[in-house]
Formats: structure tokens, sequence, C-alpha cells
């Protein structure tokens, strides 16, 4: 089974950056994916691009070094994306990339989507009915 | 190679886009070769032995990485290794169990268990809390 994790900006904060509140349990999931991963779970981790941005996050940055390891995938803002994303927005009047994160949940080519997230109501109201799971962080 | 540097060119080329191919020297037992080339023909699990290999190769490299990572991280910072009981609230979260919103009980469940087992994974602390609550509705039940 193919499972897909997908990261809001401050997920991806909580586990780039030691001192962040939430540092312990984004590691707790790392670790958790990373023992998964080697008994053969199928887990990809990625993050939409327009979170990146907001998360301000820069790859060629040294204080990002712990993330960039991770193997975080970019899901790009382009073709599909773009239009799911714009419907997602004019529906919900979500963020841009709150509207992405939506855009990344409907398009995934995987059977189940978890969201690390610091707003579950906004990411339920995006995924437009696509069964997601939802994580608090 | 310091143990960043080998994280980092472990990286660098699993995330290289070089379609080049290499014949290697990597010796296979028969009967393992036979199995892959059965599992390609008869259960289509791949489109090749090779493709299935590299795949599977891939895989456990992208795992090793990512442990890696978190072992050069606790070595650097021994405080943000996780204990056995937040890895069971992370895996209740992950899967959705019922007790995913009462992390305070998961990390009861995890003390608990460690007593017996001091190597108890994240999964069987879960299944050790479906155990305990199953045992106390039964006895609540049975004293109604």
């Amino acid at each position: 089974m193919k499972q897909l994790i997908l990261l809001d900006s401050e997920a991806v904060n909580a586990l780039a950056h030691r001192s962040h509140p939430k540092h312990a349990k984004a590691v707790s999931q790392a670790q958790l994916i990373a023992t998964r991963r080697t008994r053969r779970h199928e887990f990809n981790v990625a993050v939409p691009v327009s979170v990146r941005v907001e998360a301000g996050w820069d790859r060629a940055a040294s204080e990002w070094t712990f993330a960039n390891r991770f193997r975080i995938a970019d899901i790009a803002l382009d073709g599909a994306a773009v239009d799911a994303a714009a419907r997602i927005r004019a529906r919900t009047g979500a963020s841009v990339t709150d509207a992405h994160l939506g855009a990344a949940i409907q398009l995934a080519a995987a059977d189940h989507v978890t969201v690390i997230t610091s707003d579950p109501g906004d990411m339920r109201a995006v995924a437009s009915g696509t069964r997601i799971v939802v994580i608090p962080i | 190679m310091t143990r960043e540097e080998a994280i980092d060119r472990l990286n660098e080329l699993l995330d290289s886009t070089d379609a080049a191919t290499v014949n290697t020297s990597m010796r296979l037992p028969h009967a393992l070769r036979d199995a892959a080339a059965l599992a390609v023909q008869e259960f289509g699990v791949a489109p090749s032995t090779t493709v299935m290999t590299a795949n599977a190769l891939r895989s456990m490299l992208e795992a090793v990485a990512m442990q890696a990572v978190l072992d050069l991280h606790y070595t650097e910072y021994p405080e943000t290794r996780p204990s056995l009981a937040d890895l069971a609230v992370a895996a209740a979260e992950l899967d959705e169990h019922p007790l995913a919103s009462q992390p305070d009980v998961i990390r009861r469940y995890a003390r608990e268990i460690v007593e017996r087992h001091p190597n108890a994974s994240p999964e069987d602390v879960l299944l050790w809390a479906d155990a305990r609550r199953y045992r106390e509705a039964r006895q609540a039940k049975e004293a109604a």
C-alpha cells in the first residue's frame, strides 16, 4: 500500500528546527516512518512548494540541512494542480498554501494520504471529501 | 568520509537522474534469482527481475538514509530521541487508533508493557492497550 505523508508549514518548521516546541513530536513521526520504511512500508513524504515558501524552507540554506536530508519531495504547483488548487480556493476561501495541499491530496497517486498539520479543520475542508488521516502538530 | 558526508553522498546518488546502467558482479544465490524470476513471470510483481531488484534496493537505501539522518541527530542532540511512549503515540495517530486522542493513556500502557517486555515496539504498546481496554470493559460488564 502506497502511503503519502504531507506536511504543512508548521510541521515543516517543527521537523526542521530543534528549538520549535513541537520538534519532539515531529521527530517521533519521522522515526516511526523511518522504522516502517525499513519494514517495506511504502511511505513517501512530500511538501507542496507553496508550503515550502510559506515555511521559508530554502534548500540551499544551512539551517535547513536536517530537513533537506530527509528526502522530502517537492510537489510542484503546475498543470492540473493549479486548476485543482484554484477550484479549492474559490470554493473554500482557503489560503494558497492550503489550496495547494488540497490539490496534492486530491491528485495523490497513493492509496492513503496523511497530513501533519496545525490546522486539521482546514485540511479536512480542502480535502473536499477525499479520505485523509489528519495528525495535528 | 564523515557520517554527514556519507549521508549527503547517499542522498545525492539516490536523487541522481542518470539513467545509465551498469553490469555488476553482484553474486546472488541461485534460488533467490530463480524465485525473483518466478515472481516476475507468474505474479507480475515488476516488469523484470532487474526492475524488481533495483526498486527493492532503492527502497532499502532510502530507509537507511532516513534512519542515518535520525541517528546522527540523536548523537548530536540525545534529548531529541523519542521514547517508546512517544513512538506509540505517533503510531496511534498515524494508524487512527481509538486512543490517538488520549496520549496520556498510551503513555501509561507504554510504561506498563516495558516492565515485562523491555524491547516492545510502538505497535506492541497499542496491542497491549487494546487488550487491557478489552479486559477492563469485560470486567465492567460482568460487574454490572
